[in-house]
């Protein structure tokens, strides 16, 4: 209750600015940035600023956009990139939950893989990349191992995280109960298991987009990487800026699917 | 405990491998012995090759990393301490950090051309990125109860910014620079991957991969794999060092 | 005689639900006069308060109906004055004891070497100069609030306020700190004002026993102690008169 009071005083120790006069007005001013950057780009372009070579007007951006819509290039490249996306993602997702499944469940699993797993982790994806590159060839195989490689990393770190995590508080409750082993990870350690589960699968996609952009910009000849590849080598900015326009709007929108998802499933949380 | 079982993989994956090579297994000439990996990896270092390389990748990242590091810091502060500047230029940064840093690299070599400046300006934005969520958050999270005490005994504004919050937002602004420096060693990989020109790690890499010389490839990633490593336990040794001086909340 | 009084003024307090906006009385017309050098007590269920009162006192809360003086002047925001111990330590983590017991004295007038000065006498005052280089987390529960009470003493403020400053400790630790808490009062003769849920507690240490009720919070009586410190627990009159006071609650 008292905290009303000093909330206010905390208000005030971050600087707040002096009261608005209008309330339109502070819900206008996180557009003040984007509008400022953006009549800029407008105003640059048209007075000739930067060579459109060099910084397109938006104009032009989104006549590109509008044509690549129509013609049906833009579905047509997203269509194959989410498929690359959804695939290489489940791929190592299963990879990893079962991976992290074991090892969180088994303490010898741990001690005999971990150690590998840990030291193959600093590779990054791109260092992957020219070994994949001489394996698997440019075909899709290696996109689809990149991407998976990218999500099973976190899936499986977390999956591990959230299975050890399980407090033994609870577990000593499931004992007193003369909970079977069975009972106690389907009744105790799964639940409690769920929550940081879930934040490794969203982490996981996220590593996964990521990833798909990375693989497509480097080899690939459809896809919305390759979109922003080709453009950049035609110098057609117009097409570079559309599909970082799209790839932008996809991994937002991703990212609020899954914060929609975990509110609606977050049924419980930490005490 | 029982450090040994970790061992057993690898020990037995190398076993595998040089087996396959001795007895031929595979006829394709992608398949190198670890003996040949071995010996370029010698090659590498005694010709110097790998110094140069290593050298070059290194003072790109740190340099990345200071001075996206340094912008930060700045931008973390604004939007922790100031209700304005939260408000002002925080949708803004968290729509910006939401696009994939990679697809800014064609835009970023068309604006900056393929040299170390373009790499430079990738690397600071992927250091900048988590320095700015983590000290914006550490500022913000200060426990109320530990500012109403810098209250009750008369601390200025300046005095409670830097002998409260400051501190108590430094585990936070450290894990802050422990990501960036991770995050911008793997950028260092990417920019030289995809910006390709001059010396680097990455390039040693794009080298093998493009004269199909396997035993480079996996020298390449071994050496990314261990600076990783070493980078990755110096900013926990010193996570460490912090936390057992502040211990818990 | 009277130049450091603490007095209360009809003081009332509502808060906003943040809700619905409706006006919650929390406090309703609470006046106490407390002398110089008096150690009061005030004792109630949770809900009833007591804390508010505290951080009204304190300064933390500035909107309330009536007047808080002290020595005769109307309080107004924080001051080194009136000192506090939370119940939860609050030290900071990142200081060590000595460092934390000086927090108090980052605004007071005196010479650097005058405040290490201060702050040795009152590591002292606690029996923690062992300590003195020990991080918060190091230190036990006991001991942490021990330092708390050094860090709201450290500015020789008129007034103490404690609320509830053993409430989670183990009853062992909380009888001790109790004991030390009797003779630090007496040592220091200031005035002292306690809250706590605890009622052997604050008929142990207080000269007089304010008892709170809840909806909202008054003041339902206020017991005279009687007895001269420093006092014995298992004084006959002390458990009587904690018998009486328990009664309070047990009725209602």
């Amino acid at each position: 209750m008292s905290r009303a009071n000093s909330a206010t005083w905390l208000r005030q120790q971050r600087w707040a600015w002096p009261t608005w006069p209008a309330r339109g007005l502070a819900r206008s001013l996180p557009w003040l940035l984007p509008l400022a950057l953006f009549t800029t780009w407008a105003v640059g372009a048209q007075q000739g600023w930067v060579s459109p070579q060099v910084l397109p007007a938006p104009a032009y951006v989104y006549d590109t956009l509008k044509d690549l819509a129509i013609s049906g290039d833009l579905w047509a490249n997203t269509s194959a990139s989410l498929q690359r996306v959804l695939l290489g993602y489940a791929l190592g997702t299963s990879l990893g939950l079962v991976l992290g499944g074991l090892m969180g469940l088994s303490r010898a699993a741990e001690a005999y893989l971990l150690p590998s797993f840990n030291a193959l982790v600093q590779i990054p994806v791109l260092g992957w990349l020219p070994f994949a590159l001489l394996l698997f060839g440019i075909g899709e195989p290696l996109k689809y191992a990149l991407i998976a490689h990218a999500a099973l990393v976190p899936v499986t770190l977390g999956t591990l995280q959230a299975f050890r995590q399980a407090p033994v508080k609870w577990l000593e409750v499931g004992r007193a109960y003369g909970f079977s082993r069975r009972q106690l990870v389907t009744g105790v350690v799964l639940p409690a298991a769920l929550p940081t589960l879930f934040t490794a699968l969203r982490l996981g996609f996220t590593k996964a987009w990521l990833s798909l952009v990375v693989v497509e910009l480097v080899a690939s000849s459809e896809g919305l990487g390759y979109l922003i590849v080709y453009g950049r080598q035609l110098f057609q900015l117009d097409l570079v800026m559309a599909a970082v326009v799209v790839v932008g709007a996809i991994g937002y929108l991703i990212d609020r699917g899954f914060d929609a998802l975990e509110r609606r499933l977050g049924a419980w949380r930490p005490v | 405990m029982k450090a040994y079982r970790g061992w057993l993989l690898p020990l037995v994956a190398l076993g595998a491998w040089w087996l396959a090579s001795e007895y031929g297994w595979s006829r394709s000439g992608l398949w190198v012995s670890p003996q040949q990996v071995l010996a370029t990896a010698i090659h590498e270092v005694a010709s110097g090759h790998l110094w140069v390389a290593l050298g070059a990748s290194l003072a790109r990242d740190l340099s990345g990393f200071a001075i996206g590091a340094g912008l930060g810091l700045a931008l973390g502060c604004v939007l922790g301490l100031s209700a304005l500047g939260n408000r002002l230029l925080g949708p803004s940064f968290n729509t910006f950090k939401q696009v994939s840093l990679f697809a800014w690299i064609p835009l970023i070599s068309v604006w900056f051309g393929l040299g170390d400046v373009a790499k430079v300006v990738f690397l600071s934005l992927a250091a900048l990125v988590p320095v700015v969520v983590n000290t914006a958050d550490g500022l913000r999270n200060v426990p109320l109860p530990l500012l109403e005490v810098a209250r009750v005994y008369g601390y200025s504004r300046w005095q409670s910014l830097t002998l409260v919050r400051l501190p108590a937002a430094l585990p936070s602004i450290f894990t802050g620079l422990y990501l960036g420096l991770i995050y911008s060693w793997l950028a260092t990989i990417g920019a030289e991957y995809l910006l390709v020109s001059g010396e680097g790690i990455g390039n040693t890499l794009i080298d093998g991969s493009e004269h199909f010389r396997m035993d480079l490839v996996l020298f390449g990633m071994l050496v990314i794999g261990t600076v990783g490593w070493l980078l990755n336990s110096l900013a926990r040794l010193a996570e460490r060092r912090l936390q057992r001086l502040y211990g818990t909340f | 005689m009277q130049a450091n009084s603490l007095v209360l003024d009809h003081v009332s307090k509502h808060f906003t639900q943040p809700n619905n906006g409706a006006a919650l009385q929390v406090l309703d017309d609470i006046a106490l006069n407390i002398a110089p050098g008096e150690f009061i007590s005030i004792v109630g269920a949770s809900g009833c308060g007591k804390s508010t009162l505290l951080r009204l006192i304190l300064g933390l809360e500035s909107e309330f109906e009536g007047q808080i003086l002290l020595g005769g002047r109307a309080i107004r925001g924080t001051g080194l004055e009136r000192g506090i111990v939370f119940q939860d330590h609050r030290l900071f983590p990142w200081l060590n004891v000595r460092d934390n017991i000086a927090v108090g004295l980052k605004n007071s007038p005196l010479a650097s070497a005058a405040k290490q000065q201060v702050v040795r006498e009152h590591l002292a005052l606690v029996g923690l100069e062992r300590f003195a280089e020990a991080y918060p987390h190091q230190i036990s529960g006991g001991m942490a609030q021990r330092v708390a009470i050094a860090r709201g003493l450290v500015n020789r403020p008129s007034v103490l306020l404690l609320d509830e400053p053993f409430g989670a400790l183990d009853a062992l630790t909380r009888a001790r700190l109790q004991n030390e808490l009797q003779r630090i009062w007496a040592q220091e003769n200031i005035t002292m004002v306690l809250v706590t849920h605890d009622v052997e507690e604050a008929v142990f240490l207080g000269d007089r026993v304010v008892v709170m009720q809840p909806n909202p919070g008054r003041i339902k009586r206020i017991v005279d102690v009687g007895l001269p410190h420093p006092r014995q627990r298992s004084d006959a009159r002390l458990v009587a008169l904690r018998d009486d006071v328990l009664g309070d609650f047990l009725d209602a």
